[in-house]
């Protein structure tokens, strides 16, 4: 017991939603630490109902807690209601399980699911009491470590991170805690942990690599500064996604989290390569899971947890080779039981109702697509491969399967976009409507129907083709928005769309090099924290530190490069060539599609991890 | 007859699970035991679990109750050993059987109460408290705030020892669907009254439910 928990807990009567910080969930884990264990506190950077709800993290601290040599607990960041109230009583940031300070914890790991949470990690080490930059820590303080898709890219962090994990979790992380186990006590340099787990791969410390700059401020040289360190960083992926940890005693929230399901992941990668998806990219090549094997952990997560609710989790459900079997399988296992399957992720080109008919027994509202672009020119540019007629012919089914309500997601900004193609949005959802009133009215249910237009704006990411490509500027998105709501007429058309000031920090962090840190660091201090939540970002505290840091963020966010020019990331490697990556950003140019994987392989590189749907037995 | 009352305590950390989602984990944790449950009928069926009386969020109780619709072919040792098995640590079932009272005559309830002051309780004035005939507080309702006399919720207070900076008391208020009270809002008003500062430390503990029967008051087992 630690001698906060009395004072945390006085505190837990003047906070909303107490839950958030109590623990002692079904399935949570506790361990009283002994003698030569380790501890690892997993730290997600966003409220308990946020982190709760992401599948990685329960994956990891219920694999870590398989061993017998590691506790594993949770902290989530504290609602700025109760970081107050800590701050005032002294009380540095704790963990879920057994309210111990973090700075205690032998290893502090950060899921980086955001660039906007950004903040939020530096607010928490700060809370810590862990210093802040990785130079300035000391034998006793824990390692700071981070993963997660933004890993790829840390360097806006990289001063607060130790060493970054890139790729999948579940062999590296019992790898690192390995080496740790032999290495503690042995030294009192910290490097020498870093350079024996930097030879791990998939390890990333960045401390170790020097970064110089040319007079234009772009990036002349990333270079390891010691031996035995890679020039190139290698992505890890679990290949066999069959014999690999998947929990299934997971912890079971109280309290209302945002995804309070269970999940089952049924692939991970993506066939298709749409061009301003990172997670296609990042997560190649694509490896499915048995159905098999997804039936029996189905089945034991429904006897571990009492849910009353089950999605299926990849990135293109209907990408899946056998999902009708899949799903059969399911619903044999759900429908007695009383659960809720839900099938997310569909595509609309081979949206079948006869699956939707089958897994949605009781609701029948909304259904949800994203065309992301209004255009087939456009779409084509960013290789998403969905027609127009595709779109129609599954909203004719929808509608004559009883559904009245469709939302559409689109992307405004997107590289080569005119004024026609932003139209185009307006125009594709009229299509729709006018399909719903040709439909005769015995033969759909439904007898109002109502669109929902929602347009992010485009931002450039990292490992994409379009990671040379600027963003629009923030008055020209705004101008788009605008634009795109003169063009909808009908009144059953709602168009909602998503915060510009939010998109521009989006790119400028996705795409940020080192120097950002210290804007990070500066932004923290005046204040900034849960910058993805509306309520508290606050845009002109972060223009602020940028001033005060001398730094440009129009730099970052909306400057065209060359593809000769070294990337902030160049040094990381996840299995894509760059080569490709150059190919697919100028067949966008020439509005060039480029099949699925499993149509033909393109030889984007992914195939040198020997596995995965590159080597699938191609169909006849 | 099926309906089952079940007798639990919410101790430790459980006291900040709201009504709401223990409703949701007794769900969960029977669907993890796989016992029997009756369901409504309807188009989204649910559960038959019914509270008697909800826990103020912050207050941990011995003496609560849930009764829940289970098939006759569930023993009362089964439904105990098996929810045991699968509910959160905080919750513990205590005993299963038929039900005595019914939920709608609650009238009462009675809280064990230790505060820790930043100084030294006076008995005289903490009876002094109690032995007031109006003491008018503000209370929540779902149409607003209305002022109402606290001494008509207190049935009655009893304190147990006094010792330093120490009390420990038991207090009966109203409680049920007629008349109602948070213990919190009666404790607000002791530490106004007896002026010596915040509170340092607060726990309120439920450990009797008591119903009206036609006049005659019985305690819910």
């Amino acid at each position: 017991m630690s001698i906060y928990e009395a004072k945390f807990e006085k505190l837990l009567k003047k906070v909303q939603k107490p839950a958030r910080y109590t623990g002692n969930e079904y399935n949570s884990v506790h361990k009283e630490v002994t003698e030569g264990m380790m501890t690892f506190a997993f730290c997600f950077p966003d409220v308990y109902e946020v982190g709760m709800s992401h599948l990685g993290i329960k994956i990891l601290y219920h694999m870590l807690n398989e061993r017998k040599d590691t506790f594993c607990e949770r902290v989530f960041a504290p609602w700025p209601d109760m970081e107050d109230l800590m701050r005032e009583n002294g009380i540095p940031l704790l963990s879920m399980e057994s309210h111990t300070p973090i700075a205690e914890f032998d290893m502090v790991g950060f899921t980086l699911q955001y660039e906007m949470s950004y903040s939020n990690v530096v607010n928490m080490l700060d809370m810590a009491n862990i210093p802040l930059r990785t130079r300035d820590r000391k034998i006793t303080d824990p390692f700071v470590c981070a993963g997660g898709p933004c890993a790829y890219n840390g360097e806006p962090i990289a001063d607060f991170i130790d060493f970054f994990i890139l790729g999948e979790g579940e062999e590296i992380n019992n790898e690192i805690m390995d080496v740790y186990k032999k290495w503690r006590g042995t030294s009192d340099d910290r490097n020498t942990y870093l350079e024996e787990i930097a030879k791990i791969e998939g390890i990333y410390v960045p401390s170790f690599y020097d970064v110089t700059y040319n007079d234009d401020q772009t990036i002349k040289s990333v270079k390891p500064n010691r031996a035995g360190v890679p020039e190139k960083v290698r992505k890890r992926i679990i290949l066999d996604l069959d014999n690999c940890y998947i929990p299934e005693k997971i912890v079971v929230p109280f309290m209302d989290v945002i995804h309070d399901r269970i999940m089952l992941e049924i692939f991970r990668g993506c066939i298709r390569g749409c061009r301003f998806c990172q997670a296609g990219y990042l997560y190649r090549p694509v490896r499915e899971r048995s159905v098999e094997k997804l039936t029996a952990v189905a089945d034991s997560c429904i006897k571990h947890t009492g849910y009353e609710e089950m999605t299926i989790s990849s990135l293109s459900t209907s990408d899946y080779t056998e999902l009708q079997t899949l799903v059969d399988n399911l619903l044999e296992i759900t429908a007695h039981k009383r659960i809720n399957l839900s099938l997310p992720s569909l595509r609309v080109d081979n949206f079948s109702m006869e699956l939707m008919e089958k897994v949605q027994t009781v609701k029948r509202s909304g259904l949800t697509f994203a065309p992301e672009a209004g255009s087939q020119r456009l779409r084509d540019v960013i290789n998403k491969n969905v027609r127009e007629e595709d779109l129609l012919r599954t909203a004719g089914i929808a509608f004559r399967g009883g559904y009245d309500r469709i939302k559409l997601y689109f992307m405004i900004g997107l590289p080569t976009e005119t004024d026609e193609d932003v139209a185009a949005i307006a125009e594709l959802a009229q299509k729709v409507i006018d399909v719903f009133y040709e439909i005769p009215k015995e033969e759909r249910k439904g007898r109002n129907v109502s669109i929902t237009i929602s347009t992010s704006s485009f931002v450039p990411k990292p490992f994409t083709p379009f990671q040379w490509e600027p963003q629009n500027r923030m008055e020209e998105l705004i101008r788009k928005q605008q634009f795109l709501k003169e063009q909808i007429k009908s009144r059953k058309i709602v168009y909602n769309w998503h915060q510009s000031q939010v998109s521009y920090l989006e790119a400028i962090f996705a795409k940020g090099d080192r120097r950002l840190c210290d804007v990070v660091e500066t932004a923290v201090k005046s204040g900034c924290r849960f910058d993805g939540w509306s309520e508290y970002f606050d845009f002109d505290k972060w223009m602020a530190a940028f001033k005060e840091n001398n730094i440009n963020p129009e730099f970052y966010a909306y400057r065209k490069i060359g593809h000769d020019e070294v990337l902030p990331w160049d040094h990381i490697d996840t299995g894509v060539n760059k080569d490709f990556i150059m190919r697919e950003h100028d067949r966008a140019y020439e509005e060039k599609t480029t099949p699925d994987c499993r149509q033909k392989c393109s030889g984007c590189g992914a195939a040198s991890f020997k596995g995965g749907v590159c080597f699938e037995q191609k169909k006849a | 007859m099926s309906k089952r009352r079940l007798k639990f305590s919410k101790t430790g950390m459980g006291k900040y699970i709201s009504h709401l989602d223990l409703l949701r984990a007794f769900t969960r944790a029977i669907t993890r035991a796989e016992l029997p449950v009756r369901y409504t009928q309807g188009f989204n069926p649910h559960q038959i679990i019914t509270f008697a009386l909800p826990l103020p969020i912050g207050v941990t109780g011995e003496t609560e109750f849930v009764d829940v619709d289970f098939e006759e072919t569930a023993s009362n040792d089964e439904i105990m050993e098996k929810l045991n098995r699968s509910l959160p640590p905080d919750i513990r079932i205590l005993k299963v059987g038929e039900l005595n009272c019914n939920a709608a005559d609650i009238v009462s309830a009675e809280y064990k109460i230790r505060i820790i002051a930043p100084c030294a309780f006076e008995r005289d004035k903490v009876e002094e408290f109690y032995a007031q005939k109006e003491i008018p507080v503000i209370k929540k309702t779902k149409k607003g705030e209305k002022e109402v006399n606290l001494a008509e919720y207190i049935k009655s207070a009893r304190i147990d020892e006094i010792s330093g900076n120490e009390i420990n008391m038991r207090v009966i208020l109203a409680a049920g669907g007629v008349m109602n009270i948070k213990p919190e809002i009666m404790i607000n008003k002791l530490e106004e009254a007896l002026g010596m500062g915040e509170f340092d430390e607060v726990y309120i503990h439920r450990t009797k439910i008591f119903c009206d029967e036609n006049g005659v008051l019985k305690e819910m087992y």
